[in-house]
Order: C-alpha cells, then sequence, then structure tokens
C-alpha cells in the first residue's frame, strides 16, 4: 500500500486536468514508473492526476504530422496503422518493450517521456524521430522539441503545473529506420540503445543516430549523412561518446562498459536502416 | 475524494460488487484484502513477476501497477473466475497434465498470459508462446513444461 | 521397487485446488483483529544503537504498539542456530528478533510497528527515530581479515567464524611426482534464493490457554516449533506451527529468522493475531553463495589428476541462526565431487564482514565444490590437449568403486557417471556441435560448448541438529476405507506429496487421487524435519512405505478372514482385497475397513483393530563417529548429472547466448518422473540464472542496491532455449525406495557448463575468464584485455 496520503483524481478533460496541477501533485498515465515509487515512498504527492479518462488516447494524422496522446499504451502503438506506415522507428522500438503483454497494455509512450528515465526505450527514439511534445498549461498550449525538452536524468521541461498531453512526429513514411537495444536479458532495461533514421530530413540527405540509456539524456551523433560509410558513424559515435560527461552508470553496466558498446550498437542499427538498401551503397 | 475509505464497485469474475477500498490501496491489495479473492498475487510490487496478472476490461494488468480507485466500473477477472463454472477450462487442464506449474505461485498470472496469447493468436509458435509469458516470473518450472501446456492447449481447445 | 503407481508420470496431486485458486498461501490467510506488522530497519552497516524515540510512530493513525530491541528481549531469548558453529570449534553470536544495542548489517530489524493496516504499520515504521552512533564497516571478506580490520561481532578476536580443512596435507609431495601443476581461481558472486512467494508469518497467541498457533512459510514445521519455544521461553507442546504450501523456498525459508520470533512475541505482548508479509526487497537481503576460490593441481600426462589443493574464503555477512554458514563447510566437503582424487586436500575461512547474513540457499554450497572440480577438468584439458569430456572420464570414479570413500571422508553409494556422459553428448549431438564450431570460428563467432558435472551429496543428518536423515509418517485408513497419509516431511512446492500418494496407494491398492496427505501441521503430522537437503521423498517416502505396509498387512488378514484365505494369498488392488487373482473371490477395500473396526474379533482377533500406523524411516549410512583418519559421513544419498550446454558470446558487447542445452541426470529410482524432471528443469534455469547474470550488490556503505527484480535478474522464458533431458537410473544401494535426493539436481552442473563453454569461446582469442557472474561487461573486459 502507498504509505502516504493523497487526493485521487480522473479529470475528463485537458482543462480539468491542468486544474489540478500543482507543487505537489504527480500524473498518472500508465502508471508504470509512477505507482510503484509512491509505493516504496519514493514519490509523496499530495494529488494524484489520473489522465486516462481525459481523452488523450488517440493517434491521428494530419498534414504529416502524427500526434500520439499522452495516453496511448505500446499496445495501441503496435496496433496502428498510422504507426506502422508513418513511424516504424517508434513501432520497432514498442515491439521490444519488456514486461509481457501487459506492460504493453499498461505502459504509455506519453508516461515514459515524461518520466525521462535514461534507461529507458522511449527517449532516444523520440529525438531520432524529431518529435515535440505538446504541452498544455493555463497559458495555453506550447510544443518542445525533443532535444530541449530532455534536461537530464528525470527532468524535463515539464514545470509543475504543465501537462503533457500528446506527443507530434513528422512523418517519417519511407525513410529507412533501425533499433537496436542492448540488455542483460530479458528483465533488463535498457543498458544502451541506437536508434537511427536515414532519409531526406529537411531535404538535406541527414541522418539521425541517437544514443539511449549511454548518458542522462540522449546523445546525438553528429556529422553523419545518409550516405556516409559505415566507418564514419562508427567514429562519429566515438567522437560523441567521447565527448559526453554526463555518461550512465548503474547497478546492471558501468559507464566504461556502456561508452564501449555503443559505437558496436550504432553500426548495428545503421545497418538494419540500410537493409534493404533501396539504390544506396554503403 | 481523501485517503479515507471510498466505496469501489467492479464488476468482479462476472459479479457487481462494492467494497470499501482505501485509496492508497494498489489493485492487488484490494482484490485480496477487501473483495476476497486470493488468485493474484503479490510478488514484487514493482511490475516485474507478474504473479498479480489479472484482466480488466478484458485487457491482461499487472494489478500492482494499478490503483484500486483506478479500477472504478470496470470489469475483472480473476484466478476465481478463469474456470468454466466447475469444469476446468482446456488451457488449465493443460497445465496440470504437462506439469507446468509446481509451487503454483506464478500460476494465475501465467494462464492469463497464456490465455490472452491464444484469444490473439489461437496457434502460437514456441517463441510467441515464450514471448507472452515474459512478463511472468516462474522460479520452479524453468518454463519449458509451460510451453508445452500452452502448445497443447492451442492443438486441443475447441475452435470458437 | 515397482507398483502399479510408482514410476508414473503422476500428475501433481490436488492440481485442481491450485488452478482455481482455492490454496491458500501464508499470505492469504486472514484471521479477526489479525494486525500487521512493519519493521525498522537499520541504515548502517555497524553502529551502536544510543536510543529509540517510538512517539511519533505512537501516535500515527491505527498504531497498536512499537516494540524495541530492548523490550523484546526482556520477554524472548536469543534465536536457536540451525547449525552452531561453534559445535565444530568455531564462534558464534548470539541473534535476537530485534537488534538490542548494535546492528551489524544494514537492513538488520531495529525495532517492530504494528498497526491495524500493512499501509500503517509501514508509514509509522518510517517515523520510529532511531539514534545511531555508526562504527567502522568492513564490506569484503579479504579486508575483514586484515589485521586491523574493524571486528564485526564483538568479543571476537577476529572476523573468523570458522576455519578448517578436509583431506590429508601432502599437494607438494605428489606434485612432485605428478609432473606438471597448475593454478587457478574462481570467485562466485552473492546471489539470492528469490522463491517468488517471499516469507510471510502469522502468529495468533491464545491469551487463555497461553497458547501459540503460528502459521508460516518455514521449512521445518517441527524444528520451528523447538525454535520458537526456546527463543519465547516456553514449553513447546503449547505451540501448533503451521505451514501452508508454500510458493517455492529454495533454502530461504529454513527456520532461523528474526522476524518468525518477533511475531510470536509481539502477538503474545497484544494477545491478537499478528502477521508480516516479506516485501521483495527485504526478501533480496537473504543472499548467499559468495566465495572466493585458489586451488592448484598436480597432474600427470595422460591429464589424470594425482592431487587437488583448494583455498577459499566464504563471505557469510554478519552471524545469523539460520544455515548459511554451513554452505562453506558442506561445499569444503563436497570436494572433490565425483572425482577419484584421494589427495584431495580444501582449507576453508568463514569470515563474518558487515553485510545481511548468509541464508542457505540450494545446492547449499555443493556448486562451489562444482564449479571449481569442472574449471580444474577444463584447464586440464587445455594443457593437456585432452577432449573435456576425455579428461573427465579418465578422472572419474568408477561404477566398480563404489561405494567410494572420498578423501573427505563421504562415502558415494553408487552411480555410473561415464554412461551419463556418453548420453548427454549424444543428446546434445557433441561430434556434430563441435564440427560447427570449427566453421563458426573460422566465420569470426565466439562459440563455445561446455560440459558441467556435479555430484550432489543429500539427505544429511548433522548431529545434534535437526537436520536428520531420517523421518516419519502416520498411515490411516477410517472404517469408510479412506486413506490418510499423515508425514514429517514437506515440500516447499515441488510436491512430494504426490510420490507419497503413489507409494500409499501401491501398498493399499487405493488411487493416488482418493488419498489425503497432510503436511505441515504439528498438532496432527508426526515428528520430522519438513524439507531441505533433497531428502524429503527419500526418507519421508520411506516412511510412509513402511507404515501403508504395516497397515496393508493388517487389511490382508481381516480380508484373509472375511474371504476364508490364506493371508499370503491375498492382494490389495484397484480398491480391492482379493485372492489370488481371482475377482470372484474379493471383497471392496471400504468393506474390509469397516469391517477391521467392527469386526476384528470375528475376522483377525490377533490383529489390533486400527487400521494406523507411524513408522520412523532411518536411512543406514549415515557415519557420525570418526574413522581411523577422523572423518564423518554424514551424507546419505548421492545423485548426478552432466549438462551440456552451446554458447555464442558477441565479440562487440560480451552478450552471451544461450545456443543450445541438454542434460542427463541421475537421482536414482524416481518415484514420480515427471516431478523429478521438474526439479531438474527448475534448478538448471536458476544455475544458468545465477551463472550469467544474478548478482546481489552494496553500495558503499554497504546498504542492498539490488533490491527489485529490475536490478537482481531473473531468468524468462525467452530467454533460454529448451532443455533436453534425459536420464538414468542407478539406485541407491541403502534407500529403501533406491531413490536418491534430487531438490537441488541441475544447478550446479549448468552453471558449470555455462562457464566451461565461456571459457571455450574465447580461448581463441587468449581471453579466459575466472569470475561469476558471466555479464557482458566481464566479458567484453575478458575479450579486450586479452586482444592488448
Amino acid at each position: 500500500m502507498i504509505p502516504s496520503a493523497f487526493d485521487y483524481a480522473s479529470p475528463v478533460s485537458v482543462a480539468q486536468a491542468v486544474g489540478l496541477l500543482g507543487e505537489r501533485s504527480l500524473v498518472l498515465s500508465g502508471g508504470t514508473w509512477a505507482v510503484p515509487e509512491m509505493n516504496r515512498g519514493e514519490a509523496r504527492p499530495t494529488v494524484v492526476v489520473d489522465l486516462r479518462r481525459a481523452g488523450l488516447n488517440r493517434i491521428t494524422l494530419s498534414g504529416g504530422t502524427v500526434r500520439i496522446g499522452t495516453t496511448c499504451t505500446y499496445a495501441d502503438l503496435l496496433a496502428s496503422d498510422v504507426v506502422a506506415r508513418h513511424l516504424p522507428l517508434l513501432r520497432a522500438m514498442a515491439a521490444g518493450i519488456t514486461g509481457g503483454q501487459q506492460i504493453l497494455n499498461q505502459g504509455t509512450l506519453g508516461g515514459s517521456v515524461a518520466a525521462a528515465r535514461p534507461s529507458s526505450d522511449a527517449l532516444a527514439v523520440m529525438v531520432a524521430l524529431g518529435g515535440r511534445a505538446v504541452v498544455a498549461s493555463a497559458d495555453g498550449e506550447r510544443r518542445v522539441k525533443a532535444r530541449d525538452f530532455f534536461r537530464g536524468p528525470r527532468r524535463t521541461a515539464l514545470g509543475d503545473r504543465d501537462l503533457l498531453v500528446a506527443l507530434e512526429f513528422p512523418t517519417a513514411a519511407g525513410l529507412r529506420s533501425g533499433y537496436v537495444k542492448l540488455k542483460h536479458g530479458q528483465s533488463s532495461w535498457p543498458i544502451t540503445t541506437a536508434a537511427v533514421l536515414l532519409g531526406p530530413l529537411d531535404g538535406q540527405g541527414q541522418a539521425m543516430v541517437v544514443l539511449g540509456a549511454l548518458a542522462g539524456t540522449p546523445v546525438v551523433v553528429g556529422g553523419i549523412r545518409a550516405d556516409s560509410p559505415v566507418t564514419e558513424v562508427e567514429l562519429a559515435t566515438r567522437q560523441a561518446v567521447d565527448s559526453v560527461s554526463d555518461l550512465w552508470t548503474d547497478v546492471l553496466a558501468p559507464a566504461d562498459y556502456r561508452a564501449a558498446v555503443a559505437p558496436v550498437l550504432a553500426v548495428r542499427a545503421w545497418r538494419k536502416a540500410a537493409v534493404p538498401a533501396e539504390g544506396r551503397r554503403s | 475524494m481523501s485517503h479515507e475509505q471510498s466505496q469501489l464497485t467492479i464488476r468482479l469474475n462476472g459479479c457487481l460488487r462494492t467494497a470499501p477500498v482505501d485509496c492508497r490501496m494498489l489493485l492487488v491489495e484490494a482484490l485480496r484484502d477487501r473483495f476476497g479473492v486470493t488468485g493474484p498475487k503479490v510478488g514484487c510490487a514493482t511490475g516485474d513477476c507478474g504473479a498479480c496478472t489479472v484482466t480488466v476490461d478484458g485487457a491482461v494488468t499487472k494489478s500492482c501497477l494499478e490503483l484500486a480507485v483506478a479500477a472504478e466500473g470496470t470489469s475483472v477477472v480473476t484466478l476465481e473466475g478463469l474456470a468454466d463454472g466447475a469444469e476446468l477450462t482446456c488451457l488449465q487442464r493443460a497445465f496440470w497434465d504437462e506439469y507446468a506449474f509446481q509451487c503454483g505461485f506464478c500460476l494465475s498470472g501465467m494462464l492469463f498470459a497464456a490465455q490472452d496469447l491464444l484469444s490473439r493468436t489461437p496457434h502460437p509458435t514456441d517463441a510467441e508462446v515464450r514471448l507472452a509469458i515474459s512478463g511472468n516470473l516462474c522460479r520452479c518450472t524453468g518454463y519449458d513444461t509451460i510451453v508445452l501446456a500452452v502448445r497443447r492447449a492451442a492443438e486441443t481447445r475447441p475452435h470458437s | 521397487m515397482s507398483g502399479t503407481f510408482a514410476g508414473r508420470r503422476q500428475r501433481k496431486h490436488n492440481g485442481g485446488e491450485y488452478l482455481t485458486g482455492q490454496v491458500r498461501y501464508t499470505a492469504d490467510l486472514a484471521l479477526p483483529r489479525m494486525a500487521h506488522l512493519a519493521l525498522v530497519r537499520s541504515p548502517h552497516a555497524h553502529a551502536r544503537i544510543a536510543g529509540v524515540d517510538a512517539r511519533a510512530a505512537e501516535a500515527h493513525a491505527t498504531v497498536v504498539a512499537v516494540m524495541t530491541g530492548a523490550q523484546a528481549a526482556e520477554v524472548s531469548g536469543p534465536i536457536p542456530f540451525l547449525l552452531d558453529p561453534a559445535g565444530l570449534g568455531g564462534v558464534n553470536a548470539d541473534v535476537r528478533c530485534l537488534a538490542v544495542d548494535t546492528v551489524v548489517y544494514a537492513g538488520q530489524p531495529v525495532a517492530a510497528v504494528v498497526a491495524e493496516t500493512p499501509g500503517d504499520a509501514a508509514a509509522a515504521a518510517s517515523l520510529v527515530q532511531v539514534h545511531y552512533e555508526p562504527l567502522p564497516a568492513v564490506l569484503d571478506c579479504e579486508e575483514a581479515l586484515a589485521d586491523d580490520a574493524p571486528i564485526v561481532h564483538e568479543g571476537w578476536a577476529s572476523n573468523v567464524m570458522l576455519a578448517g580443512s578436509f583431506g590429508p596435507d601432502d599437494f607438494a609431495t605428489v606434485a612432485a611426482e605428478a609432473g606438471h601443476v597448475l593454478a587457478g581461481e574462481l570467485r562466485i558472486q552473492r546471489s539470492s534464493p528469490t522463491p517468488m512467494e517471499t516469507r510471510a508469518y502469522l502468529a495468533d497467541w491464545d491469551p487463555v490457554r497461553n497458547e501459540l498457533t503460528w502459521y508460516g512459510t518455514s521449512q521445518n514445521p517441527h524444528p520451528q516449533r523447538y525454535v520458537l519455544a526456546t527463543a519465547l521461553r516456553m514449553d513447546e507442546h503449547r505451540i501448533r506451527v503451521i505451514t501452508p504450501p508454500a510458493g517455492g523456498a529454495f533454502g530461504l525459508k529454513m527456520h532461523g529468522h528474526p522476524e518468525e520470533t518477533l511475531v510470536a512475541v509481539l502477538s503474545r505482548e497484544l494477545g491478537r493475531p499478528v502477521k508480516w508479509v516479506e516485501s521483495r526487497a527485504e526478501c533480496l537481503l537473504q543472499g548467499g553463495r559468495e566465495q572466493t576460490h585458489q586451488f592448484r593441481v598436480a597432474y600427470d600426462d595422460d591429464g589424470r589428476v594425482r592431487a587437488l589443493h583448494d583455498k577459499f574464503i566464504a563471505d557469510h555477512g554478519a552471524m545469523a541462526a539460520g544455515a548459511g554458514w554451513g554452505m562453506a563447510f558442506v561445499g569444503a566437503n563436497s570436494f572433490p565431487s565425483g572425482y577419484d582424487i584421494q589427495h584431495c586436500r580444501v582449507d576453508y575461512t568463514i569470515t563474518v564482514t558487515n553485510k545481511p547474513p548468509s541464508v542457505g540457499m540450494k545446492p547449499f554450497g555443493k556448486d562451489s565444490a562444482v564449479l571449481v572440480l569442472e574449471r580444474v577438468m577444463d584447464l586440464v584439458a587445455a594443457a593437456t590437449g585432452l577432449d573435456p569430456g576425455e579428461v573427465r572420464r579418465r578422472n572419474w570414479i568408477t561404477s566398480a568403486q563404489f561405494p567410494y570413500t572420498a578423501s573427505s571422508g563421504l562415502v558415494l553409494d553408487s552411480g555410473d557417471y561415464h554412461g551419463v556422459l556418453d548420453q548427454a553428448l549424444d543428446l546434445i549431438g557433441y561430434s556434430r556441435r563441435r564440427a560447427e564450431q570449427e566453421t563458426q570460428r573460422a566465420a569470426g563467432r565466439l562459440v563455445g560448448i561446455g560440459i558441467g558435472f556435479e555430484m550432489l551429496p543429500e539427505g544429511a543428518d548433522v548431529p545434534a541438529s535437526f537436520v536428520t536423515a531420517y523421518d516419519s509418517a502416520t498411515v490411516r485408513v477410517d472404517p469408510s476405507g479412506h486413506v490418510t497419509v499423515l508425514t514429517g516431511a514437506t515440500s516447499p512446492g515441488g510436491g512430494n506429496d504426490t510420490a507419497f500418494a503413489q507409494i500409499a496407494a501401491d501398498r493399499l491398492g487405493a488411487e493416488p487421487d482418493q488419498i489425503s496427505v497432510i503436511q505441515g501441521d504439528t498438532a496432527v503430522c508426526p515428528y520430522g524435519t519438513g524439507n531441505l537437503s533433497s531428502r524429503g521423498l527419500v526418507v519421508g517416502g520411506g516412511a510412509v512405505a513402511l507404515a501403508a505396509d504395516d497397515v496393508a498387512a493388517k487389511v490382508r488378514a481381516v480380508a484373509a478372514g472375511m474371504l476364508q484365505a490364506d493371508r499370503a494369498q491375498v492382494r490389495l488392488a484397484d480398491g480391492l482385497a482379493l485372492v489370488g487373482d481371482d475377482a470372484s473371490r474379493s471383497v471392496p477395500l471400504a468393506v474390509v475397513a469397516k469391517s477391521a473396526y467392527t469386526l476384528g474379533y470375528v475376522f483377525a482377533p490377533d490383529i489390533e483393530p486400527s487400521l494406523e500406523s507411524t513408522r520412523t524411516y532411518m536411512m543406514p549410512n549415515v557415519r557420525h563417529l570418526p574413522d581411523e583418519l577422523g572423518r564423518f559421513s554424514t551424507y546419505t544419498t548421492f545423485s548426478n548429472a552432466v549438462h551440456v550446454c552451446v554458447v555464442d558470446v558477441d565479440p562487440g558487447t560480451g552478450v552471451l547466448q544461450v545456443l543450445d542445452q541438454a542434460i542427463v541426470h541421475d537421482c536414482g529410482t524416481q518415484v514420480n518422473p515427471l516431478f523429478v524432471e521438474g526439479q531438474v528443469r527448475g534448478g538448471v534455469v536458476m544455475g544458468i540464472g545465477a551463472a550469467l547474470g544474478e548478482s546481489i550488490s552494496y553500495d558503499a556503505d554497504g546498504r542492498l542496491a539490488s533490491d527489485g527484480l529490475k536490478q537482481y535478474l531473473l531468468q524468462r522464458a525467452i530467454d533460454l532455449p529448451p532443455l533436453a533431458i534425459g536420464h538414468q537410473e542407478t539406485p541407491s544401494p541403502f534407500s529403501s525406495l533406491g531413490a536418491k535426493g534430487a531438490g537441488e539436481s541441475g544447478y550446479s552442473a549448468a552453471a558449470a557448463a555455462l562457464l566451461g563453454a565461456v571459457n571455450d569461446a574465447l580461448r581463441p582469442h587468449g581471453a579466459s575468464v575466472d569470475a561469476l557472474p558471466l555479464s557482458p561487461p566481464r566479458l567484453l573486459a575478458a575479450l579486450q584485455q586479452a586482444a592488448r
């Protein structure tokens, strides 16, 4: 049982939800992070705002932007034709979420993003896809780019009275992608991940290689183009790793291990994205 | 709603039930302590072991990750509600015949995970079964006989 | 021994009750007026307790009472040891249900809070103010042995609980003749039993009758009663211990935990039931198996090991009243496994540190002997160029040598290790695998094949303890013909009740499904030890057989009178008593039973008219008196197995994948092969898990860091390939059933095979690993180091 006392609210609209937020409120999306934390006494909110009846569980496509409501579960993502067609990288990540069908039913993308745990699948993928957080507050709605959203381990751009209502992604239909996750067996959270998106982002032949669980926030590997040879990808990743100041360490793996495997994973994710090669040389 | 008792109404194993619950309770605790069903177990309270697995509105759910009050108005099925009245289901019989449980603590969760798989994939491969039960821990069987039981149930259950 | 039911793959007794949620585990129990216990635990690894301020906690909603260690010590005594190291010349320290003036590990219970709900108890526990004066702590066993190390237990001269040795001290002499010497080491990490059901206890004190009913997850109901009586300073016969069906134990639930006594103390003080359910984090405080070995081996040109000398240090953590320290002793006693090495010397040192105490865990230290010996064989194979299987063949005890007295003094009963290996290699397709390995290696893959052989002494009888190689059973047929079996042996979940039903069914001509088996209630079950040391089936089953035979003889006598036949001609089968095979001269068992009670004077006046017998079965091959070399033989059955695995190590990440695995085991006669296989399967996955990634870790202050199942990683269904199983039956010449204990089988062989496979995979790169767990960081570091 949760040791501290709190009021539980289940608002039916965003406006109602925002009105409940304050310094000691906690937002429940799926609850897979928040509920155990409350149970262990690590989080002691006075108000719990359960978003699941607030109408934030839809996936829509509009003008080249996919909008995923905060309380969409990983199961929703896997069942969505829109996600399959427009965000295959996201789908690949969702398919590897551990914890069984139960966690696919209960865990939400929005909740994972708001929790911003370094050892999470969602953060690096959001950055790689150029996602934006849609944040509602008493002042209205604003959008925050993924790279600006993640400020540090478990720290985001969300203030006490801000509510993450959706994630928006530009369509990546037709773009190639690859996702690789290293973990110590199925019980383990991610140790290091690599998310790759290839193709004409901004029409410049850019490529996104983003490393997750390596540092406090996702690490973007710079200086890579969609036609870069693999050796360059590996080198650029090593350089990116070397310049990271907050390499992540936890009981499962030390920082130097993550640093050693990150380039290997980046290359593997790159190769996944490159297959099938549609007129692209490696 | 304060942290004192409030009334929680759910449809439990087919029957509409109301019981007082402490707002701070997890769903698994409310089911066990207030609704009197001990089928779902507490093995970790962190959503890892799966012993607390039930269905909520038909979706397999780790009930230690749900607040009891959040389940208001839902339909919950626990181990006590899995059998066909007095008759064991095909899946339950297969678990018995293949020795897919020893101490039985993970049994409830495994049955729900297996049943959920079979409802979506009537003829799963070994790999699909293993993935489907990978959210549930067992410390006794080594999993192989559970996989056998699910495969056997898939072969012998009547087509619906 | 054969029968209709024994030897059959009988399905689990009362399985239907499990499948429909009717089985009540301890945490499922509720009693009227039940209150809940939460513990205040020390955050310091070593500290004096200067004071406890409970006022804020006492004022918390629904709190009934707060008890400190000093208060508990006024109404209870120290907890008796399951195994006392002082009995072997070591040192002990009092262990109480709550710490009084000093804490010696982070997590040690310091105060108890009882409230109407578990939530209120836990919330109030965080309000208890304990004033600690931290003391220097030692968290590493080698540091604990340094001259200037902080002393963990007051009054001890050092941090050595017990040190000793087995075998002759003649390595140097033999090595000189042998021709070759190699040395190595092996580090084994601390791991945790982690059953799915954590511990739980519910004490119900009756203030009118001054009696205690105690429900709990204890592996040993009768000894538990003794423990409670002693700690509570009350008469044993006023305590009833009931152990409900358990959700696994693996040694965790052997008696000696402080909370067992604490719930009873509180219930007595408060006059109402008190319940405690262990959290998963608290459960992960319980661990063990941590040892560091250094060994040297003398061998000849033929790969024959002539002498072995192993020295090891075991890090026990702080003193406890349980069986944890026994693992190091038993591990040392289990050398040299099943190998014919008479010049085998083991020196062991059990140290205490300011870490949580070790708890006895399967396979109770025998894994360390297996891991070292298998490593030794692989090293000899690498040095001589012989195949690892061939080296083992040359060093094993052969069938003709049994019963075989090992250098340790243990007398091994029977076995055919060569036969088991032949089968295992066949099952995995060894030659084909080796051929494939060449191709895979040429393609740059790190594929390895490992062979792990385990020889497990089981069925221990330890003098002056409740660890016994005997157990008792009552078999009773009531006037309706219903058969009830009551035993002193219990099961942690593996289900020896099914086997007991099979054994009784054979002798009484009844159906196993119709037989009631009652275990785990000291009020009605005959005295026994419960379950440990894999002896439940062997001696529990032996007792059931004796008692059932007694009752069967009476039934046949009465039936003979009814059928007017010779007693020797009467058989019991299919619910009938019949003369030979003549179904026309038969009478149903139920009718015979009723007649025994109501017409006994008519049909069998020489027989006591009570269809009941209580018998005790003792293994005959225990030797507590020292032999001419001063050695003892406390183990009574010796099972064995060979596990072979094929692994692939990712050179870029060190991630390991088990590609294929097979095991062949031999636990003698199998009463229920389905259940034996179940034990082996579970043991294999647990052993692989422990070797691969289960690791208990602490922070720099000695607090548990791996306090959940996301940090302490268990194997899941998708992590491993299916296990092929074969078996061989080399019966025990000593046990009445011919059976040997199988409760710990699989773990050691699988862990050793995995270590061997990893080293086989890494060898072409000049890398090796001699520490567990075989985590990806460790494997990658080994490869990187070899590349430099």
